[in-house]
């Protein structure tokens, strides 16, 4: 949990909102490739990946039959018939490919122990990025990944990361990682750039602020509740498009919201929590968080989309906190 | 406007004379009796050692071996019960999860047996978990240092660089304990080489964090955890485990951590087996005779269990619809041979009854309940009737029925 009198946390929100900071991340990795990659990969995801040109990358969901959220995933294709897949669990995304590989000429397995991560972020992170390469990277595009070297050891860096602001990832073998986090370091220090330590305030606060989920807070949803109807291409097969053809002819049920706590703190909300209007259950929360650019208590929710609409004053947990329905984005 | 065909149906323990017993209050009766069948474990530990940090230090290190030895075996063996358990929980390798597993370990624990609270930090460097709530406070202080030896294994087993070794990368302490009497309770786990800590012996674990804790304000503490609250529990990850998982969950190993383990120390106390089972017996009758000393207590039992007035109060089904109550309550299948004014015969398989946890079998519930459902019925029912379990075959009956007994406890 955080709270707005976490000093420490307040001070490394700051300096991704302000400066640059640099932390290891490693989100798990899974590796599709073969002569069927590209067209297995569409048949999976709701966004379009065929034609992706090397070096590129794309955000999608994956749904199940029943068009609800089961990953939400940034697709890099690395070469011709080599994708990289970053998901937060692998395993998972391994199962469910077996479950569909069918007569596909593909291959897939989780990488995860193999490449270690970095994430440098903040207005300031290109210039820790260009001390530290041997070219700047002001010009790459987002979620675009280029091969590249850090003090002779061969990286990848793909402009992105899960905090809004610039930044960059460094991809590189298990084995450098001592080395690559040393260098990033030095090179960080030069700018004041500290490595973060506290897990929520770069896997909750810091996104949660710019309206960025993970995916067990869109479990079950269709994009379209979730607000990612932007990423879905219904022009094109996938799984789940069925029952995403019937959810938008019925309307969406509900509601990816935001919610801001009007007490202190929010020790008594865990994840899924009722979320009630006038004592009466319209939904559940998901994580709570203290967001130190915002300065408040913030979350996601679902809820009734015809019952709640933003501006709803409700209740949530067992002690009744009270709190009022957002958009799910504060800065 | 068409009226409903049927009314919703929800789960629930069914008494003998139809009354449900909703699935949550079973689940928490369930906790309760188990941490009761501890607490009354521990009053014959303190008959058998009067030394309270000899009898603590004991069943700590055996709770701590034992825990550890849940996760034994060659080093494949280990990575591949951590990665099942990583992959059950989709706990992802950003979080350290080697280092941490302990803690992810120990809230799905603490939150299945309704030890009710939250991770207040998780950092690569600190661990915090306060509890507001605790169903096993009735069992003692002792058992409070003891789970410090079972988080120290949980925290020892997938960290350092020596797999399963007890390396101690960090330091735990159960600074508040609600068993001790505390308003809530904390644990803290610091590493040991961020803190510049020394390891810890296994009755160093009560002491103060290094890092300041926090302190939930009374209006914003929880009275039960999750799968009570809302009908599942959800970890940081986001895997949910639903309340039938908890519930069966903690009828199986709840039994093994309150009792199984500190009952290996215990048992090394007596002299010998018999001088343990008598005094076991003595205490278990004693619980037993006081349950229902109360008239009130008698008179809520009926209502709970909806024993109608033509039953009277000296009548045995008044007990054998409690003692099917606690076995419908615990998930022990069962069933009547009998049920009339002239007694009352179940059915139990000896396995199920005693094998709650299947590969850690306890014949202690046998004796343990035995002798306290025995000492019940005199002060439930009277003492012309009495409880007996008897052998048959693969199965126990568990009697309530007339016997004159010279010796009777």
């Amino acid at each position: 949990m955080l709270f707005k009198e976490d000093a420490v946390a307040r001070a490394e929100a700051n300096a991704v909102r302000n400066n640059a900071a640099w932390y290891r991340w490693t989100h798990d990795l899974v590796q599709v490739s073969g002569p069927d990659a590209e067209a297995f990969l569409d048949l999976m995801l709701v966004n379009t990946i065929a034609g992706l040109p090397v070096g590129r990358g794309k955000y999608t969901t994956m749904l199940d039959e029943d068009g609800g959220i089961i990953d939400d995933l940034v697709v890099l294709r690395r070469t011709a018939d080599v994708w990289w897949l970053s998901t937060l669990y692998g395993p998972h995304a391994v199962r469910w490919f077996d479950a569909h590989k069918a007569a596909f000429d593909v291959d897939y397995r989780d990488i995860t122990q193999q490449v270690d991560m970095y994430a440098v972020q903040g207005p300031n992170s290109a210039k820790v990025m260009n001390a530290l390469l041997p070219a700047p990277v002001d010009g790459l595009k987002r979620f675009q990944i280029i091969e590249t070297s850090i003090g002779g050891i061969a990286v990848s860096v793909d402009r992105g990361g899960f905090t809004g602001e610039l930044g960059f990832e460094v991809y590189c073998a298990r084995e450098d990682s001592a080395a690559v986090a040393q260098a990033i370091e030095q090179a960080a220090a030069t700018f004041d750039a500290p490595r973060l330590k506290t897990l929520e305030v770069y896997v909750r606060s810091l996104p949660m602020e710019k309206g960025m989920a993970l995916r067990q807070d869109y479990k079950g949803l269709t994009p379209f509740e979730a607000n990612l109807g932007w990423s879905v291409h219904m022009d094109k097969d996938f799984i789940g498009k069925a029952a995403l053809e019937r959810a938008l002819a019925e309307g969406p049920k509900r509601a990816f919201v935001g919610v801001e706590i009007e007490r202190e703190s929010y020790e008594d909300i865990a994840q899924n929590e009722i979320v009630r209007k006038r004592g009466v259950p319209v939904g559940i929360c998901r994580q709570m968080i203290y967001g130190y650019t915002v300065d408040k208590n913030i979350g996601f929710a679902i809820v009734d989309a015809k019952k709640v609409p933003l501006g709803t004053r409700v209740t949530i947990g067992p002690n009744d906190s009270p709190a009022i329905i957002v958009e799910p984005k504060w800065c | 406007m068409a009226l409903l065909e049927r009314v919703d149906t929800h789960p629930g323990v069914q008494t003998v004379f139809g009354k449900i017993i909703p699935q949550k209050e079973a689940y928490s009766y369930c906790l309760r009796t188990i941490a009761a069948f501890s607490a009354n474990i521990f009053q014959v530990m303190r008959i058998l050692n009067d030394d309270w940090e000899d009898r603590t230090e004991q069943i700590t290190q055996i709770a701590n071996m034992m825990n550890c030895a849940a996760c034994a075996g060659g080093e494949d063996e280990l990575f591949q019960y951590l990665d099942a358990f990583y992959d059950e929980w989709n706990i992802p390798e950003l979080v350290k999860r080697a280092a941490w597993i302990g803690a992810i370990w120990g809230d799905y624990g603490d939150e299945a047996e309704d030890m009710a609270g939250r991770v207040i930090q998780f950092t690569e460097d600190r661990v915090e978990k306060e509890l507001d709530t605790c169903p096993w406070d009735i069992v003692g202080s002792e058992m409070c240092n003891m789970t410090t030896g079972m988080f120290t294994a949980n925290f020892d087993i997938a960290s350092g660089g020596e797999h399963g070794e007890i390396t101690n990368d960090v330091v735990l302490n159960m600074c508040e304990a609600r068993g001790c009497g505390n308003p809530h309770c904390r644990v803290v786990a610091e590493r040991r080489d961020r803190f510049g800590l020394e390891k810890q012996g296994w009755l160093d674990h009560r002491g103060q964090a290094v890092m300041p804790v926090h302190d939930t304000p009374p209006e914003r503490r929880v009275k039960h955890a999750q799968g009570l609250r809302n009908g599942q529990y959800t970890n940081a990850f986001g895997e949910e485990n639903s309340l039938d998982w908890q519930y069966n969950w903690v009828a199986q190993m709840g039994w093994v951590w309150s009792c199984s383990f500190p009952l290996i120390a215990i048992r090394d106390m007596a002299d010998d087996d018999d001088e343990f089972e008598r005094l076991l017996k003595i205490v278990f009758a004693t619980a037993g005779k006081n349950s229902f000393i109360d008239p009130f207590a008698r008179e809520g039992l009926r209502a709970w269990l909806d024993i109608p007035r033509s039953i009277g109060d000296n009548d045995p089904r008044v007990m054998g619809a409690y003692i099917q109550a606690i076995l419908g309550c615990q998930l022990v299948p069962h069933e009547f041979e009998a049920f009339d004014a002239d007694g009352v015969e179940i059915r139990v398989k000896q396995e199920d009854f005693t094998g709650r946890f299947e590969m850690a079998p306890l014949d202690e519930i046998t004796l343990g309940y035995e002798a306290q459902w025995n000492g019940a019925c005199h002060t439930l029912v009277s003492p012309e009737w009495s409880v007996w379990i008897e052998e048959d075959d693969e199965d126990f009956i568990i009697n309530v029925g007339r016997r004159i007994d010279d010796r009777a406890l």
